[in-house]
């Protein structure tokens, strides 16, 4: 299940938005976040294989 | 001619908006479909709603525009995950998960849900979406803008000045300082829900005096230029991952209210204690506005002020800054919440293609239409008691007139959380045991929760002083109840005398005109109340199969349900 919502989420045009995602943090001063970007994809695709963490809409105002 | 949608999702709200050639054809939230309260998720229902009534298919689409810059709000995130690290560290797995999980890929997602190619799906920023939706669809041709709300991408509150088609960002705060922020920690920590209880904190401000005021300013400090900084040891919303505040907020506050807690203003002293915290909110709140105002108007001179953003709707505030700020008219988007950000969405690709400003909202009647002939054969098939009128806006008022509590739903429904005559629960204005059994039996909210009064635009003044209409038309802002007709008004005059009134007028809410014609034919008072159909924790009714719903689950007394009136059998 995880495995398939892994593939799910790196198919079809999500390349393309990957690469957008790569442009806007290559520019300029944002480059410096481009290590985060990938800790936190790498974080999101490990949490997501492992089911670690189901999502649920916190208590405050939904910053994230 | 062009045929823009916006989408608003992810977060709250979310909602789909149509304009063709320039005109707003529909808008909707998708809570209206999918009978979620707030429903965040892809408006499918709403953007099918909207393509249907435009008579398009997705394929017909040149543009869909959504809200907001996914790519700015996860640049956003980091770095506050970053600035605040370690404390932040319960947020991270959230945060993350959030967004590569979902938040990432709302555009893809957003193309296969309305079956639109990716190359066609765009954004536009969170408050230009905000600032868009309230500047192009009002009636001026120039006007300061304020959009102020919890946070977008990083941006909280800004200034913009709109021409014309142009729409310049002159002044901004951004994330963690924010308004909507603070409103939204004060309303967890007076037990309420967030998103959905800063209406009861402002009712309930109503009701205590502002004697934390100095204990305000440490939480936020407002500056000359109309600007604020949050003091973060009180809050939590930066580093914390289910709550808005912390320990140091109680202890200058005191202990915080348990949710879900009976409310007992008359008897109780920590009840009263909460109340005066809620109107020392709504003190600042109103404090920083004004200086957000003022310097609104010394930026751009302006003589028209146009708002959007969960914070514009604070009508006490708008109300506020219509008497003090030296702007002399002003404008809220009906859907000032993240919802209307999909109207700004559409309207930034419609004159991006077009370059043709919409023209100007005079309804708020955007959704989809009731229809009879639906009503009729599901209120055979249920076995209500109903009858066909010719003259449905006599029988209500005749209904009303009798002191019934009538629930009226006709013609299409409206955009944004403001019943205004398409969807509404009406009852007669003056008895506030009328106000006292609505709360109790019907709404099942909270005893100090106030109703608003729908008031014929041509007699607001007999009744009503400091009604400005491009407010008072979708009820925006509160005025005061002339002291000599309070006792004629007891059911909607709050216990400051105010009243959050609708004008209305033929072009605004037609049906509701006609009915409050009849009812002062019958009453001579040329108002009723008007408030929402649905009770606590319900969307506002969509459909005729909600309407029926409503009708048999809540204790109203009838429905008017486009041509049938169904009474409750005693």
């Amino acid at each position: 299940m995880a495995m398939q919502r892994l593939i799910q989420t790196l198919s079809n045009s999500r390349i393309r938005t990957l690469l957008t995602l790569f442009r806007h943090f290559a520019q300029g001063k944002k480059a410096f976040l481009l290590p985060f970007v990938l800790l936190a994809l790498l974080c999101g695709v490990l949490l997501l294989l492992t089911t670690g963490l189901s999502y649920v809409a916190p208590f405050v105002y939904a910053v994230f | 001619m062009s045929n823009i949608l916006g989408v608003s999702a992810g977060y709250h709200d979310a909602a789909a908006a149509l304009v063709i050639g320039g005109h707003v054809v529909a808008a909707m939230q998708e809570e209206r479909f999918s009978r979620v309260k707030n429903d965040a998720s892809i408006p499918r229902k709403a953007a099918q709603a909207c393509l249907k009534l435009g008579g398009l298919s997705p394929q017909d689409l040149d543009l869909v525009v959504y809200y907001e810059d996914p790519f700015l709000k996860l640049e956003r995130i980091l770095l506050s995950l970053m600035r605040n690290f370690p404390r932040s560290w319960k947020q991270f797995p959230y945060a993350v998960m959030s967004q590569v999980g979902s938040k990432l890929w709302i555009l893809d997602q957003l193309a296969a849900a309305l079956q639109v190619p990716r190359e066609r799906i765009t954004t536009t920023e969170h408050h230009r979406s905000h600032a868009a939706s309230a500047f192009f669809p009002s009636h001026f041709e120039e006007a300061a803008v304020l959009t102020l709300d919890g946070v977008g991408e990083a941006m909280t509150t800004g200034i913009w000045y709109g021409q014309g088609n142009r729409l310049d960002c002159l002044a901004s705060i951004h994330y963690p300082h924010s308004l909507g922020l603070l409103y939204a920690g004060l309303t967890a920590y007076l037990g309420f829900e967030v998103n959905e209880g800063e209406y009861k904190v402002m009712g309930l401000a109503a009701f205590g005096t502002p004697r934390f005021k100095e204990e305000f300013g440490k939480l936020i400090k407002l500056a000359a230029d109309g600007s604020f900084e949050l003091d973060l040891h009180y809050f939590a919303f930066h580093t914390d991952a289910d709550i808005g505040f912390n320990s140091k907020l109680e202890r200058l506050l005191g202990p915080r209210r348990a949710p879900g807690k009976s409310w007992d203003l008359l008897h109780s002293e920590e009840d009263r204690r909460y109340a005066d915290i809620a109107s020392s909110l709504q003190w600042i709140t109103e404090e920083a506005m004004l200086g957000l105002a003022r310097e609104a108007f010394r930026l751009t001179h302006s003589k028209n002020l146009c708002l959007a953003g969960g914070v514009a709707l604070n009508c006490v505030a708008i109300a506020r800054l219509l008497a003090e700020s030296e702007f002399l008219a002003m404008f809220v988007q009906p859907a000032a919440g993240d919802a209307g950000g999909a109207l700004g969405a559409a309207v930034l690709g419609s004159i991006e293609r077009d370059g043709r400003r919409p023209v100007p909202l005079n309804t708020v009647a955007l959704g989809e239409t009731i229809s009879t002939d639906a009503a009729w054969d599901l209120a055979k098939h249920l076995e209500l008691p109903y009858r066909e009128c010719d003259d449905v806006f006599a029988a209500t008022a005749q209904l009303i007139a009798a002191g019934k509590i009538v629930a009226f739903a006709r013609g299409r429904f409206e955009w944004g959380p403001r019943a205004l005559g398409q969807r509404s629960i009406l009852a007669l204005p003056g008895a506030p045991g009328m106000r006292d059994r609505l709360n109790r039996v019907v709404k099942k909210r909270e005893p100090f929760r106030p109703f608003a009064p729908a008031v014929l635009a041509e007699e607001a003044d007999r009744w009503f002083s400091g009604c400005a209409p491009e407010l008072a038309r979708f009820m925006m802002a509160t005025a005061k109840v002339r002291p000599e007709r309070m006792s004629q008004l007891g059911a909607v005059t709050h216990v400051d005398g105010t009243a959050r009134v609708q004008t209305v007028t033929v072009e605004s809410s037609p049906d509701l005109y006609r009915v409050l014609q009849a009812v002062n034919r019958l009453t001579g008072t040329p108002i009723v109340l008007n408030t929402s159909m649905n009770a606590s924790g319900e969307p506002i009714v969509g459909s005729e199969v909600d309407a029926l719903s409503f009708f048999k689950n809540h204790s109203v007394d009838a429905l008017v349900v486009g041509n049938l009136v169904l009474e409750r059998r005693r």
